[in-house]
């Protein structure tokens, strides 16, 4: 990664991000990206979660903001550690749980990884390969 | 569950009932979507759906091709065929310049293209059946079609990608399938109708009605 003077990244902690409401969420990121900071979390998106991101980006599209970039590394885990994180989201461990008694398939939500999101206007390019990504910013 | 899912359809049809299949193209900007809906449309129905161009966002609105049937051999389906505004994380007026619109023009047009983006995906809860259209020419392994094909797993919206523009020399439609591995994969070229009858083959195999 190659960085200028003036390009600032704040790493957030995923508790900072999962503790807040969805629509918090998003404007708590937003905020920070449409100021020109570059976020990276290990907080992991779901599928909805990016597109929630992407469609409240473009309601802020603007000639100063032009949007995102977005780049994530997940990774789902496996054995004792996926049972953990099964029932770690509280809005679906109960689910889980009686869904698991019942001899139902529960799936493990992917939990581990990172995210970065940054202004578009500063990310010039992002190069992802499926273990990996490089970013190439310019402030 | 499926086979009476399919026995229902099949019930149905035998009255007239036949629901139709709501086909949406998704995909980044200028991957081709437009072209490819075209070429659907114009090999069943003989007309056009939509106006291509070389300026990213030409679609900004979805643009519809109703009651489609599609005959592959034996199959047949009937399609409603949904041509989307393409997804994307950014869009800067400026981009716009470059092909000589005015800066009015450009803002506009940015404008719409956001709204756009936002109609794409609110359509996400009425498609019944997607296919994901990615350049072959360009490295597949983006944002936005990761979360195009996550959000389609997650709605258990079947899905089928089309590996387009494999009449271009930069093609490598291999490296969309080594990025997306557990998905069908077609590769064609909407523009000079290369392997459309594979594409076909695999709507009829693969389409059907969101349970």
């Amino acid at each position: 990664m190659r960085l200028k003077k003036g390009l600032r990244f704040d790493f957030v902690s995923s508790s900072v991000i999962e503790e807040k409401e969805k629509e918090k969420r998003i404007n708590f990121i937003l905020n920070k990206v449409k100021d020109g900071t570059i976020l990276v979390t290990d907080c992991v998106f779901t599928p909805q979660d990016e597109m929630d991101l992407i469609r409240e980006t473009m309601r802020r599209v603007d000639s100063g903001f032009p949007g995102i970039e977005v780049a994530s590394l997940k990774k789902t885990p496996k054995g004792l550690q996926a049972l953990l994180e099964t029932f770690s989201d509280s809005t679906t461990k109960i689910k889980n749980f009686f869904a698991m008694l019942r001899g139902k398939k529960v799936k493990t939500p992917t939990k581990i990884g990172i995210t970065l999101i940054g202004p578009a206007r500063y990310i010039k390019k992002i190069k992802r390969n499926p273990n990996s990504f490089s970013i190439l910013a310019e402030a | 569950m499926k086979i009476k899912f399919d026995f229902i359809n099949w019930f149905l049809s035998l009255f007239g009932f036949r629901k139709t299949i709501s086909l949406g193209i998704y995909g980044a900007p200028n991957v081709g979507k437009t072209t490819l809906a075209n070429r659907i449309a114009l090999d069943w129905t003989g007309e056009e759906i939509g106006k291509v161009s070389e300026i990213p966002h030409e679609t900004r609105w979805v643009q519809k091709k109703e009651k489609i049937e599609i005959k592959v051999k034996n199959k047949k389906i009937l399609i409603n065929l949904l041509d989307m505004p393409g997804i994307a994380t950014k869009i800067d007026y400026r981009q716009f310049l470059k092909y000589g619109l005015s800066k009015k023009e450009a803002k506009k047009r940015a404008r719409e293209a956001t709204e756009g983006v936002i109609e794409a995906i609110r359509w996400l809860k009425n498609v019944d059946t997607v296919l994901a259209v990615m350049d072959a020419t360009q490295d597949p392994l983006t944002q936005v079609n990761i979360t195009l094909l996550g959000n389609l797993e997650a709605r258990k919206i079947p899905v089928i990608i089309v590996a387009n523009k494999i009449d271009k020399k930069r093609a490598k439609p291999e490296a969309i399938r080594e990025a997306f591995p557990n998905y069908p994969v077609v590769e064609v070229s909407a523009l000079k109708g290369i392997n459309m009858d594979e594409l076909y083959s695999a709507i009829v195999n693969h389409a059907r009605v969101r349970r």
